[in-house]
């Protein structure tokens, strides 16, 4: 090979290198950016009045005197909809009874699509969830809900060898010539007086409880189920760790048994954590009962085992790394050696253990499937601290996938989907984050 | 000054301990390292106590049912009367997204971990590590929603035309390189200079055309695909590529790490191009770490749960044909985790049981792949020492 292609050969090597941190790093930015952004939207959006009445009824929140100024002038608008919709409906009772039903057919979704976007229409019974009683909380939602009112969606079907493409036609050509005609560019001009969109930080969505399964309301309960359960986890298994490391820096012998305690602390590590799941529910609520069913103790406990090893490795590599001159000299100024771990040598890796036990606090955080049998729940309210030992906690991690795969709006939800993954990833990314600067003092500190 | 002396030998005198008092100390202090024993022996005891736990729950399924069906029939219809268990399929499906996710992680992996060892300056390095840090940090779930909510519906989409550039950005540097070596090797025999470059000029003239050619084909091809559902076996894929990455990165690093600068220095000696170097010195010497990297990152593929649960479609069949990356599939954590909800825990009924022996598949596959490479970075350890 001559000289030439030596060189490209090695230049595009480095090129391949720095092409996949970058390639990593993009994959960083690319699922986090969309997850910051849409999650903020939890937050931040252009509430509706929908919103403020929401938060009065069920949080007493809010301005009320101005509320009710504010719900009389959308008002004025709304009954002006409403008086043409009735119209309609009167006009209807004196029509032909074949062509009235064939209105009536076409009417059933306006009116569903009018409700959605308003609330209850006056004088008709709402359903008896809270999503039935609230038109659109998010301006966002609305103008989606406003195109269903004014469009009907259908489906072309024409080609066969392609998939079916969705197209739109106007609800309004279907009432051509009645008195609902103008009801379409009425509420289509007037949306934004009748629900009074204005920027909304609701701060609430962090620390209201759920309201109708998280249609409304904020994610509290899943962030506090998460803290126990992590906070659990941790209580369990950094005792444990820290003490376990102890023995195998200080105390194991260089001999077989050794080496199979190792070995099972690394096999620990690899366990899938779905199996983790399986077994906490076996042993821990199906032999040893620690509770009836689901609990956060349960759950605690599996994860416990899970971080185990992680507290393990960290906490052994923070002993190794005290510099050996500390403990020669507590040894040689006549202490024990058990005095020289407690006051000599934990004091110097206290950090270093810090550091590996935060990082286990965050991966309790974030683990889903081995609670998914062993302690969380997908809907239910915060639950206090003495009812940790028996009842199950709904948790960040495992509400996400519900929400995402299971609840039955799940693609009108999807704000409340992101601000928990945006909630769970900052919890996660914090504690490392805070982990990371910890470590670099400790790497300060340690060069002097 | 008497006085002092009194003193002073009183205090020793503290120091001196009774006959007695020494051997209840040491009394003590075996029973403080028996005490730590016990507790550093608790992973242990864990381990067994999972092997054990797992397997009691899966051994009546095999009593109940046998291994033939688990293990050969694709047919998996748990719910029905009598229900059928059949757990082909869904091996298959795992092997599937592991493969994928592998092909994608373990080039780019190594690639990654030989770049912050080798090639990038310290200063880089520092920004480097925290990116691959928090990637590792992000929870499954996390990924998972961001492959269901943004990865299927684009996929789904706009599949085809992502497919085309991506298979271009990729081949064409890759295609442009092979010209170049490819006519150069192959003219390496001719003596005379001028001569060999005016063949190498053509050859490179007609790989090129050829290069476009493939590169054109291939992607109108991709382009026109259409990809009916976009949770599948590709989707999963990328993003269990994207978490065993960090898994793979770390553990090379430290393996390439370990390889002396000795090698390094010889092979620049004899006049060796930093990426020869890496690639016939230092990549062999830390073979068996990075192999011992890429089956712990497969592991992590292997065992996660939330991604492929929300985003591989959890269809229960072997895609058409074989090698289909574009079907949904189903696979053996997302199995037990979707399952067990409707398995009756009480009675213990197949159903129930056969999860676990799901379980204890996977167990078992993770502790020999974890002993294989303990073995194998111990080993290495023991070469690069110097024996």
């Amino acid at each position: 090979m001559n000289l030439g292609t030596r060189k490209v050969l090695d230049r595009s090597f480095t090129s391949l290198g720095i092409g996949s941190i970058v390639v990593m790093a993009l994959a960083l930015l690319v699922v986090i950016t969309p997850i910051v952004y849409n999650g903020l939207g939890a937050v931040f959006f252009q509430g509706t009045i929908e919103h403020r009445k929401l938060l009065q009824d069920e949080f007493h929140r809010g301005d009320k005197a101005q509320l009710e100024r504010e719900i009389e002038e959308s008002g004025r608008y709304r009954m002006e909809a409403y008086r043409m919709l009735g119209e309609f409906e009167a006009e209807l009772e004196g029509m032909d009874p074949v062509k009235a039903r064939q209105y009536r057919m076409q009417l059933g979704p306006v009116k569903t699509a009018l409700q959605g976007l308003l609330g209850p229409i006056p004088g008709e019974e709402p359903g008896i969830l809270t999503r039935f009683r609230y038109g659109q909380t998010r301006w966002e939602k609305a103008e989606e809900k406003l195109h269903e009112l004014l469009y009907e969606s259908k489906w072309d079907y024409s080609d066969p060898n392609v998939m079916a493409k969705e197209y739109f036609v106007r609800r309004a050509e279907s009432f051509e010539g009645t008195s609902l005609l103008p009801l379409f560019s009425y509420v289509e001009q007037n949306a934004e007086k009748m629900l009074l969109p204005r920027f909304t930080a609701y701060w609430g969505f962090l620390f209201d409880k759920s309201v109708d399964a998280h249609i409304f309301g904020g994610i509290w309960p899943e962030i506090q189920g998460t803290f126990f359960l992590a906070i659990g986890a941790m209580l369990f298994a950094f005792p444990l760790g820290v003490v376990a490391a102890i023995y195998f820096t200080e105390y194991a012998k260089d001999n077989l048994f050794t080496s199979m305690l190792r070995s099972a602390n690394s096999t620990l590590a690899g366990v899938p954590s779905i199996v983790f799941g399986l077994f906490g529910l076996a042993f821990f609520i199906n032999t040893l009962k620690v509770s009836e069913s689901k609990s956060v103790l349960a759950g605690a406990l599996t994860l416990a085992i899970m971080i185990l090893p992680t507290i393990i490795r960290a906490a052994e590599e923070a002993i190794l790394s005290v510099p050996k001159t500390y403990k020669e000299a507590s040894l040689g100024l006549g202490s024990t050696k058990w005095n020289t771990i407690v006051t000599v040598i934990l004091p110097a890796a206290l950090p270093g253990i810090i550091t590996g036990g935060v990082i286990s606090l965050g991966r309790a955080a974030g683990e889903t499937a081995p609670i998914i049998f062993t302690a969380a729940v997908s809907v239910g309210s915060a639950i206090g601290l003495a009812d940790v030992l028996s009842s199950p906690t709904p948790a960040l991690s495992w509400n996400i996938y519900n929400l995402a795969s299971e609840h039955e709006m799940a693609s009108e939800i999807r704000h409340v989907q992101y601000g928990m993954v945006l909630a769970l990833v900052s919890i996660v990314l914090l504690l490392n984050l805070s982990a990371v600067l910890l470590r670099a003092r400790i790497t300060k500190k340690l060069k002097g | 000054m008497s006085g002092e002396v009194q003193k002073e030998s009183s205090r020793s005198q503290a120091f001196v301990v009774s006959e007695s008092r020494r051997k209840m100390q040491k009394v003590a202090r075996t029973a403080g390292e028996t005490v730590l024993l016990l507790i550093a022996s608790f992973v242990a005891i864990v381990v067994l106590f999972i092997f054990y736990f797992v397997a009691v729950d899966a051994v009546p399924y095999f009593q109940l049912r046998g291994f033939t069906e688990f293990f050969t029939s694709t047919s998996w219809y748990p719910a029905g009367e009598p229900g059928e268990f059949g757990a082909l399929a869904i091996i298959y499906g795992t092997g599937m997204v592991t493969l994928g996710s592998a092909l994608l992680a373990v080039p780019m992996g190594i690639a990654a971990a030989v770049c912050l060892s080798d090639i990038l300056p310290f200063s880089v390095r520092q920004y480097a590590k925290p990116v691959i840090e928090m990637l590792a940090a992000i929870p499954s779930v996390a990924f998972g929603f961001f492959a269901l909510v943004i990865l299927a519906p684009l996929l789904q989409t706009s599949g085809g035309p992502m497919l085309m550039w991506v298979w271009w950005i990729l081949a064409a540097p890759f295609l442009l390189l092979s010209v170049i070596v490819g006519s150069d090797l192959l003219t390496t025999k001719i003596e005379d200079p001028l001569r060999r470059k005016r063949y190498a000029t053509m050859l490179q003239a007609l790989f090129g055309l050829l290069a476009l050619l493939v590169l054109y084909v291939v992607g109108s091809r991709l382009n026109a695909m259409e990809i009916l559902t976009g949770t599948n076996a590709l989707n999963v894929s990328i993003i269990l590529s994207f978490m065993a990455l960090p898994t793979i990165v770390s553990v090379a690093e430290d393996s390439l790490q370990s390889v002396g600068r000795e090698l390094r220095e010889g092979s620049y000696a004899l006049g060796a191009t930093r990426a020869e170097t890496l690639v016939k010195t230092v990549i062999p010497a830390a073979s068996s770490g990075i192999l011992a990297a890429v089956i712990l990152g497969i592991m992590r593929s292997l065992g996660e749960t939330m991604v492929v649960w929300m985003a591989s479609g959890n269809s229960s069949h072997i895609p058409e044909p074989w090698y289909n990356y574009l079907e949904a599939v189903r696979t053996l954590t997302a199995t037990i985790a979707g399952d067990m909800g409707e398995a009756d825990q009480v009675t213990g009924s197949a159903r129930y049981h056969v999860l676990f022996a799901m379980g204890l598949l996977l167990l078992v596959i993770s502790f020999i792949s974890n002993l294989v490479s303990e073995r194998i970075v111990v080993r290495q350890r023991k070469i690069l020492s110097g024996q």
